[in-house]
């Protein structure tokens, strides 16, 4: 059973819903139960809005995001990580951000950003929870 | 008798996600009437905070014209961005039609 995804694609509008249904669909497989891939999806998916609205602002071309989410069966996590080489914008300077970073923070069981050469978000989930409801 | 006042619907479908931000705002712009408004979402099955900031900009501003919003949903992850985004006091969401239209009829 692959335990781990890897899915790059160009940081457009139209990229975020492939890249949660690819998650999704990774999930499933893994046998996450509903209610947590619900969870999941939601936190990964305000990343991904995030990335596609922010990172590559005002740059020439629109770069990449890619989303790796990898399951960890020893230290009983599924991490999840998006990943862009744009320009990192404090969400205190964006409109409405406070939002997305809000949703982030209370759907993971632990956030962190990165901002070293562009941004990657990275998400932790108890695999504890994964199979049942929590 | 009076007749019931007339409400009106907004739909909205599928996945409410930032490649929709643009239709989502011309069609939460239409209103500008004094007619309570239900955006009926029970057809939406996933929203970000994108979707979230239009619907509540859209209610806000309904508010300040003293016009009551109703919101239909029952996706159970719609329902959950809206409590991870503390949304559930600033928006009045539903997941029964008819106790949405009581409340619009009552506000």
């Amino acid at each position: 059973m692959a335990s781990e995804l890897r899915i790059v694609r160009s940081a457009q509008p139209g990229s975020a819903a492939p890249l949660r249904h690819a998650l999704e669909a990774f999930m499933v497989a893994l046998g996450v139960a509903p209610t947590v891939r619900i969870d999941i999806v939601t936190a990964v998916g305000e990343a991904l809005a995030n990335t596609i609205e922010h990172a590559y602002k005002g740059a020439e071309k629109v770069g990449d995001v890619e989303l790796v989410a990898r399951l960890d069966e020893k230290a009983s996590t599924l991490a999840v990580e998006i990943i862009d080489h744009g320009t990192f914008i404090a969400p205190k300077r964006r409109r409405n951000r406070g939002l997305g970073l809000g949703i982030m923070k209370r759907a993971s069981q632990s956030f962190t950003l990165q901002t070293v050469s562009g941004t990657s978000v990275r998400m932790l989930f108890d695999a504890a929870f994964l199979h049942g409801p929590h | 008798m009076n007749p019931e006042p007339s409400i009106g619907v907004i739909t909205l479908n599928g996945e409410l996600d930032i490649a929709r931000k643009d239709e989502l705002r011309s069609a939460l712009s239409v209103t500008q009437s004094a007619h309570p408004v239900l955006i009926d979402l029970v057809g939406v099955t996933y929203a970000d905070s994108t979707a979230l900031s239009e619907l509540l900009r859209f209610s806000l501003e309904a508010q300040e014209r003293n016009v009551p919003v109703a919101l239909l949903a029952i996706s159970p992850q719609f329902l959950r961005v809206i409590e991870y985004a503390r949304l559930d006091q600033a928006l009045r969401v539903f997941t029964d039609r008819e106790r949405a239209l009581e409340y619009l009829h009552a506000s």
